[in-house]
């Protein structure tokens, strides 16, 4: 089994709300998972979980080790960028480079400065003196320098201008990425990692409403753009959500043929964005 | 694992520059006044300073009042070591939630454990070695700045003083008492690292108001003083001396430095060291130092406050 996350049942309360509510799924190496939800739906709770951040119910396995129980040594093979603003800010370049050099055994401290070089990061510079963008590069210098088997991404590019997540997501792949590592990724700009990702997991109120490769979507899921007339015949193959788009319909289906729709306007594989949309709206239609 | 405590502790220097800053801005201002002649006049308030200088003075005396200079000089530097541990405690485990750092903090391969540790470690180690460390620097600056002050008078610093001052003696007992006092008031140190871990806003208050409050609400609800028996007796009452009265008329009799002269004492003969460590006022502390502290690690691990 080369699953390097786990999940069986998995809950987590915060008092009356649940959080995270009886989840199970599966990540394998080498894949690239976009985690996908609204706010609140419980990414964050389920990632801190997964790090071994906060205690959850169920059985919960990464990299072979509970998560909760044995975060130091998870923490050896596994890495996150939380958010733009966690690094803190009073450190320098030089100390944050010591710092995780005399914490890491995996850490490489010259390939992190043979990143750092391709910056405009000064090395003498405290974390409060760089932009956002610079702060989220130097976090991602020093993760692709650490051996991580694991990186786990929660709205890495929050903030961020275009021209900073655009390279953050090429760094990602040209730097970091390769078939023995895996990332876990959440976002709200679904758009900008779709074509990244190889898996799809989307969560609302706490419950998996989808977990899928990729690969599996065009066979799964399909979207009809059809007039107002052929709309009606359609929806008679039960879709799932419709909306509209330019006076016309667009119907998203789950688990039909396209040969059935064939006639009834333009077919096509609905985007992650929009699929999360039918997802999520069409199960509280 | 041993690397990586080292490491913690080098971050905590980093993050609260206070702990070397500090000591070094109290050593800065007593080699100022002493330049301007304000701790020589200070300190030999009781005694007259040209006993320092004169040449027929027995030894002993010169040597007890050499000792002398340098208490009182340690005296303030001790003073501010435990106003520098009260707020480094209560900043210690609050600073990096208040700046959402913790996330960063929790996700390199360290328990919550060694954090915690290693924060004990600054407050009962660190602080207390760099503290000697300016000390040993200012009672040499000072020295030197009064064997200088009798050179030019005419005497000969190099003997007067050099040869007078009871370095190793009270030395030895500096590093003693700045070691014993954070250990004494570990209970403390232990509840202000809680508090650091647990409160969601001032932590100053929060540590202080059950000090002050508790004392008050006891003795009007039993009429009885544990509190404040434990509060604030227990803090100036440190079983390190072999006879506490003798502590204090040290500062306060102007006799004592003759006594101390005439009886060839010296501090670390004051100094108990075996009835402080077998003291169960000391242990009993040391046990409650080590409940916070459980407590704080245990509010690091399992609150989900990020």
């Amino acid at each position: 089994m080369t699953s390097l996350v786990s999940a069986r049942n998995v809950s987590k309360s915060y008092g009356a709300v649940r959080a995270v509510d009886d989840v199970s799924f599966d990540i394998e190496k080498g894949c690239i998972t976009g985690l996908i939800g609204p706010n609140g739906a419980g990414k964050t709770t389920l990632l801190k979980a997964v790090l071994g951040l906060t205690d959850c119910q169920g059985s919960l396995s990464v990299l072979g080790l509970d998560p909760f129980r044995q975060r130091k040594e998870l923490m050896q093979n596994i890495c996150f960028i939380a958010d733009v603003a966690v690094l803190p800010r009073w450190i320098r370049v030089h100390q944050l480079l010591d710092f995780v050099e005399a914490v890491h055994i995996n850490f490489s401290r010259e390939r992190a400065e043979e990143l750092l070089a391709r910056t405009k990061i000064p090395a003498k510079a405290k974390v409060q003196e760089l932009s956002k963008g610079m702060v989220t590069q130097l976090h991602l210098s020093i993760i692709t320098a650490i051996d991580a088997k694991l990186l786990i991404l929660d709205e890495p590019t929050l903030g961020l201008d275009i021209i900073f997540r655009k390279d953050f997501y090429s760094n990602l792949l040209g730097d970091y990425f390769d078939e023995e590592r895996t990332i876990v990724i959440t976002t709200h700009q679904v758009e900008e990692i779709e074509n990244l990702l190889t898996d799809v997991m989307f969560i609302n109120d706490g419950r998996l409403v989808l977990d899928a490769s990729m690969d599996a979507l065009p066979d799964q899921y399909v979207e009809l753009l059809a007039s107002s007339e052929n709309a009606d015949r359609a929806r008679k193959l039960n879709p799932i959500f419709e909306r509209d788009v330019f006076g016309k319909k667009v119907l998203t289906f789950e688990g039909i043929s396209r040969d059935e729709l064939t006639g009834l306007g333009e077919v096509r594989t609905p985007d992650i964005a929009d699929l999360f949309v039918a997802k999520v709206k069409g199960a509280t239609a | 694992m041993i690397r990586s405590q080292f490491a913690l502790l080098q971050r905590e220097l980093w993050e609260h520059r206070a702990i070397y800053v500090a000591p070094i801005v109290v050593a800065i201002l007593m080699i100022l006044a002493s330049l301007t002649g304000q701790i020589s006049v200070d300190a030999m308030e009781h005694v007259d300073i040209g006993l320092v200088g004169a040449a027929n003075i027995p030894e002993n005396a010169r040597s007890a009042v050499l000792s002398g200079i340098m208490i009182s000089l340690s005296t303030t530097f001790i003073f501010a070591m435990w106003i520098l541990t009260i707020f480094y405690a209560l900043d210690s485990l609050y600073a990096e939630r208040k700046d959402r750092s913790i996330l960063f903090w929790r996700s390199i391969p360290s328990t919550d454990f060694e954090t915690v540790l290693s924060k004990l470690l600054t407050a009962l180690l660190v602080i207390p070695l760099i503290t000697f460390a300016m000390i040993v620097v200012t009672h040499l600056a000072v020295l030197l700045i009064t064997s200088v002050w009798i050179g030019v008078r005419g005497g000969s610093g190099m003997s007067l003083v050099w040869g007078s001052a009871p370095f190793l003696d009270n030395w030895t007992a500096t590093l003693v008492f700045l070691l014993a006092i954070p250990l004494w008031l570990s209970p403390f140190i232990g509840w202000f690292l809680f508090v650091s871990a647990y409160t969601k806003r001032s932590p100053f208050l929060t540590a202080f108001l059950p000090i002050a409050v508790l004392p008050l609400l006891e003795k009007m609800l039993f009429d009885s003083a544990v509190f404040a028996e434990a509060f604030f007796v227990r803090s100036i009452k440190m079983p390190l001396f072999v006879d506490l009265s003798t502590m204090e008329s040290l500062f306060e009799e102007s006799e004592s430095f003759a006594e101390l002269a005439n009886n060839e004492l010296t501090l670390l003969g004051l100094m108990d060291f075996g009835g402080f460590v077998t003291s169960p006022g000391l242990w009993l502390g040391i046990l409650v130092c080590g409940l916070f502290t459980s407590a704080a690690i245990y509010v690091r691990r399992y609150r989900d406050d990020s």
